[in-house]
């Protein structure tokens, strides 16, 4: 959302900051937190496209719990100061996806696939699942979890902006 | 899908205060927005330390990244443990700026120089070159 730069080469949608979604949240008065990209520190900015089985290891799923605690923290301070969180994650990846991840387990070796190929499927990103587990396990369950699809292929920016509204607005 | 690629290979590492300001403090997005970086945020000052640290060792291993590809860094505004945190991770110092107006956040972006990075051309043929010396 702030890093474009953050994203799988090909993925960056704009030079910096992802505008319509900050916009908004600013509009509604919210104040902004960024998470880390949990795929920019462990495949590095020259890392491939990737659906959610190549990243389910034990070695990514370490990986992003320790992203996950850091996280936690803040948000544990913000929730003990009375404040309303909203988790924002990216619908179509296989992290941040919220509702909508992308999964192919026949995916393997040199990466090449047919282009069209549908990976998107119903489903929590890795990074989210394990960020929901660290929440929980400090006793926060009810934080509301929202995805932004503007890399999605269907993505409609008048529909997702009346959609973020009605979470945002007060 | 290369070609669509539209990153800017600039990154500023920004002082809370600088994105969530108060009442008539400067705000840097729409200027950063205008000038196409991209933004690491820097934890919040409010954060004791045990929620800071781990949160500047993500900001500093991004950084690494960026840094050892050839992107432009520089810092906008101050924060506690942060020269601390990029030396852990081998990073040199970053030019910074605590801007006390839009016109000098400008002026100071305005003088960067081109990253060093860049997008390579797609290939589209298949070939192998083996070298023979």
């Amino acid at each position: 959302m702030l890093n474009q730069n953050a994203k799988t080469v090909g993925g960056a949608r704009c030079p910096g900051i992802y505008s319509p979604l900050v916009d908004l949240l600013r509009e509604c008065g919210w104040r902004i937190e960024q998470m880390p990209c949990p795929e920019l520190t462990f495949g590095g900015l020259n890392r491939f496209w990737a659906v959610r089985e190549q990243y389910d290891t034990t070695a990514y799923r370490r990986h992003v719990r320790r992203i996950a605690i850091a996280v936690a923290g803040a948000i544990e301070v913000h929730l003990k100061q009375g404040r309303e969180v909203v988790l924002v994650g990216v619908e179509g990846s296989p992290s941040s996806g919220v509702s909508i991840t992308s999964s192919d387990p026949r995916r393997a070796g040199r990466p090449e696939w047919p282009e069209g190929s549908d990976e998107l499927v119903l489903g929590e990103g890795i990074y989210i699942e394990e960020l929901r587990k660290e929440l929980a396990g400090r006793g926060i369950s009810d934080i509301r979890c929202v995805g932004i699809t503007h890399q999605l292929p269907d993505h409609d920016q008048r529909a997702e902006r009346v959609r973020l509204e009605r979470i945002f607005t007060p | 899908m290369t070609l669509r690629d539209r990153r800017s290979f600039r990154v500023a590492l920004v002082a809370d205060r600088y994105l969530n300001p108060r009442a008539r403090g400067l705000d840097v997005i729409p200027i950063l927005l205008e000038a196409g970086w991209g933004v690491i945020q820097l934890p919040a000052d409010v954060y004791p330390s045990e929620v800071s640290k781990p949160l500047l060792e993500q900001v500093a291993e991004q950084t690494e990244e960026f840094h050892r590809h050839g992107y432009d860094v520089v810092v906008i505004g101050r924060r506690d443990g942060l020269k601390e945190a990029l030396s852990a991770a081998g990073l040199p110092r970053f030019d910074q700026v605590d801007p006390p107006n839009a016109r000098d956040l400008h002026a100071f972006l305005g003088r960067r120089p081109s990253p060093k990075a860049k997008l390579s051309p797609k290939r589209t043929a298949r070939s192998a070159t083996v070298n023979k010396a």
